[in-house]
């Protein structure tokens, strides 16, 4: 197992240098020159010159890449050409945020999916099974954009439950947490349902019928444990999605998460943020998809990491 | 849990409400290091933290501040500062002449980078005469500096804290300002307090907070619930509503940026004036600004905005095909005459919308236009190129006066030795308007200056190099229990004279 988890945080190391390069290649090759973003359209020349100097702007491509992955294997991520704050700290004052709404989105998606799905599937074809799956339809196709601010004109102005947006009190995370979590909620219930439903009309459990079990005994230690492995990968990529992908809900609701900072530096053709911000996210997805395979073990004692 | 998640709800909205003004604006600060604050929502913190030696009033005027008095010698080539006694930073160590000369030669300093270092290119260098007494060596004369000494980025911050905090400054920033900085939650808030030691009047809400909320319907929701008492540029499309809702005010001031879409001067078609003013009526900016702009705007009458120190109306191009049509004829054009419009796309308010409608209008006088758009960088990049790698015919840009000064919103764009790649895009020369702004610049009398401006405007207006357009609107809601909050041409909103009723 642990052999296991080495050698892939090794082979993650060839992954995270290609993320690296294409981000660094993306953010340059775009059209346009980066220190007059910089320097404001009001700039001088001399100015120009001043900010092409201060970031590299001014040395040749290769030499720009060397510069920054050797500056990188020393665990400096440069500075931020707008803020002129150390990257690294702009990434540790943003990124704990998204983690916290990230965590809370994919809590709710569980709490709520889970549950949903396995309802539905106990009762196939019923009335609660077709609003489950209506309710899960809608809640894939629902664009983000949309349901947050509908949250925000129902829960807050209208109803007044919730404060509007930003950060503060538990009650500032559950507009954004749902709203984040929706589209994860209705997948994971989806998923729950058809893999319960597979289970449930597998030999083992006509076995365990047969011998006299207790129905709940039957669903909740026999089949649900089988169900849970697919869900439990695809509740783990929708994490990774989520840390992300929370660029629209963090706009929203004004959460102060790596997705605000990330859109701000992009426009503004802040290079070394959008790098880090970017390599950033890449490496919590290696590190969450390494965590659910490691959770595979946990859960089917068939699988072995030898 | 509802009743539970209410009361919290409450609890947050409660205390904010005590005696806080809280400001909803786009975005955080970027920093609150004046010199490298260029967005509106860092200048606008940074200005109520630390105060500028001129003040630019809204109405465009030009008063006294940090600086007492001044008075220029040498021809021009020397500003004498007489400063304000008795005024200290926030923590404590005296505002004066050191302080003033250590600020300025930071600003300049290469090492600092300054994105707005060209408001003194023209600083030789600054001397100590007195405690309170400051000389401006000038390398020309340079009638302008005063009102780049108004400029939000020339705020005089605390020396000492500077040199102790280094790097450190921006997120802790000291000055003389009616406020003092209390905390930044980055992404979150930035709390002021009332500064009780301030020199002059003293600002009646003690307490502020700005918010960002990039989103602006959840800006509106704020100022909606009372979350916020003030939300800074609102959406189109919710100002109606607002205006309906009796516990708000909405507040529409002009801006100091002009929209327009120049002409390369010196190829044809539009290297004949007549064609340039045949465009000019061939447009109708009325129907613009109701229809495309949803009347967030205001039809230019002169090539600067109003709130601009020399800004005076010089004339409107009234909506007249026929007249337009007529002009292209003696200009011996035949139509339809095929040109391409550069237009940005989402860089100003409805700027690729306003273009399309244009593309309508010219068509109605035998104008066949084809837009064409690029993302900003790149488009920045084209609109730039020396006269002889310059393919644009006309393109859409729109100018901030950062200054509050005519100059800056003329000499650059306006004076032959500005050809692109400087900002004088249009490739356009008018010796008598070249020797109007030189002029401008030297003389020391603000009379005299504004009388410059305007027989330049005039004759600008006549030559015809854009099509002029119209200039920005900002929309800001207030909450009627406010009284006095302020937001001023230059994009900053200012909360030192608001009140609670």
């Amino acid at each position: 197992m642990l052999t296991y988890a080495i050698r892939r945080l090794l082979i993650a190391i060839p992954t995270l240098f290609g993320v690296v390069l294409l981000v660094f290649l993306m953010v340059r090759l775009a059209p346009g020159d980066p220190a007059v973003l910089l320097a404001g359209e009001f700039a001088t020349p001399e100015t120009l010159e001043a900010i092409r100097a201060r970031y590299g702007l001014d040395r040749p491509l290769p030499e720009q890449f060397l510069l920054y992955l050797g500056a990188l294997l020393r665990g400096d991520l440069g500075e931020s050409a707008r803020s002129r704050r150390p990257v690294l700290e702009e990434l540790k004052t943003y990124f704990p945020n998204t983690l916290e709404l990230a965590v809370a989105a994919i809590l709710v998606a569980l709490l709520t999916g889970i549950p949903l799905g396995i309802l539905a599937a106990l009762r196939p074809g019923s009335g609660l099974d077709l609003g489950v799956m209506t309710l899960a339809l809608l809640g894939v196709s629902m664009p983000v954009f949309w349901f947050g601010l509908l949250a925000i004109l129902i829960f807050s102005v209208n109803l007044g439950w919730f404060p509007v947006a930003g950060k503060g009190t538990l009650a500032h995370l559950v507009l954004p947490a749902v709203t984040l979590g929706v589209n994860a909620t209705a997948l994971l219930a989806r998923m729950t349902r058809g893999t319960l439903l597979e289970v449930l009309s597998q030999d083992y459990i006509r076995t365990a019928r047969a011998k006299g079990l207790r129905e709940r005994v039957v669903v909740f230690k026999h089949a649900l444990r089988n169900a849970m492995i697919p869900v439990v990968t695809v509740a783990g990529l929708e994490f990774g999605t989520l840390l992300a992908g929370a660029v629209i809900t963090e706009t929203i609701f004004a959460w102060p998460g790596l997705g605000q900072l990330l859109v701000g530096s992009i426009l503004a053709r802040d290079y070394p943020v959008v790098q880090g911000a970017v390599l950033l996210v890449a490496l919590s997805f290696i590190l969450v998809n390494l965590l659910v395979d490691l959770l595979y073990a946990g859960i089917d004692p068939r699988v072995r990491y030898d | 849990m509802r009743r539970v998640l209410l009361a919290l709800a409450l609890l947050a909205l409660g205390s904010a409400l005590a005696q806080r003004l809280v400001v909803a604006q786009g975005t955080d600060p970027i920093t609150l290091d004046a010199p490298l604050a260029q967005d509106s929502p860092s200048a606008t913190v940074v200005t109520h933290i630390s105060e500028t030696l001129f003040e630019l009033t809204p109405e465009g005027r030009i008063v006294p501040h940090l600086a007492e008095g001044f008075s220029f010698a040498d021809g021009g080539r020397t500003l004498v500062l007489r400063l304000r006694r008795g005024v200290t930073f926030h923590d404590g160590t005296p505002f004066n002449a050191e302080a003033v000369k250590f600020n300025l030669d930071r600003f300049v300093s290469r090492e600092l980078a300054s994105p707005f270092a060209f408001l003194l290119s023209e600083l030789e260098r600054v001397e100590v005469v007195d405690s309170h007494t400051v000389r401006l060596r000038l390398k020309n004369p340079f009638a302008p500096i005063l009102a780049h000494l108004t400029h939000s980025s020339l705020a005089m911050q605390s020396p000492a804290a500077i040199q102790r905090l280094g790097a450190q400054y921006r997120d802790n920033p000291v000055g003389t300002g009616p406020y003092r900085f209390q905390a930044w939650q980055k992404g979150q808030f930035v709390d002021l307090v009332r500064n009780e030691n301030y020199w002059g009047e003293k600002p009646p809400i003690p307490q502020v907070r700005f918010v960002p909320v990039p989103e602006g319907t959840t800006r509106v929701a704020l100022v909606e619930t009372g979350q916020a008492h003030v939300a800074v540029r609102i959406p189109p499309q919710d100002i109606a509503r607002l205006q309906a809702n009796r516990a708000l005010e909405v507040v529409r001031t002009p801006s100091l940026r002009t929209i327009y879409i120049y002409f390369n001067t010196q190829r044809p078609p539009f290297n004949d004036p007549r064609v340039r003013q045949a465009l000019n009526h061939a447009v109708n900016r009325e129907e613009i600004l109701q229809f495309v702009l949803g009347g967030i705007g205001r039809v230019s009458d002169a090539p600067i905005a109003p709130g601009i120190f020399g800004y005076t109306a010089v004339g409107r191009y009234e909506y007249n095909p026929q007249r337009a049509q007529e002009l292209l004829r003696q200009a011996g054009v035949s139509t339809p005459l095929r040109v391409t419009l550069h237009c940005p796309t989402g860089r100003y308010f409805q700027d690729i919308q306003t273009c399309e409608a244009i593309q309508g209008q010219l068509r109605r006088v035998g104008v066949e236009a084809t837009i064409q758009t690029l993302e900003w960088g790149a488009y920045l990049q084209e609109t730039q190129r020396p006269l002889a790698e310059n393919r644009i015919q006309m393109a859409m840009l729109g100018w901030g006066t950062v200054t509050g000064d005519a100059d800056y919103g003329l000499y650059p764009l306006f004076h032959s030795s500005q050809w692109a790649p400087g900002f004088n895009r249009a490739f356009y020369r008018n010796p008598q308007v070249d020797q109007l702004l030189s002029q401008a610049r030297i003389s020391t009398l603000p009379q005299g200056r504004q009388q410059l401006y305007r027989e330049a405007m005039a004759q600008i207006w006549r030559d015809a190099p854009w099509l002029f357009l119209h200039s920005e609107l900002q929309v800001t809601a207030i909450r009627q229990e406010v009284q006095g909050f302020l937001v001023h041409p230059t994009e900053r909103y200012l909360a030192y004279r608001a009140r609670f009723r």
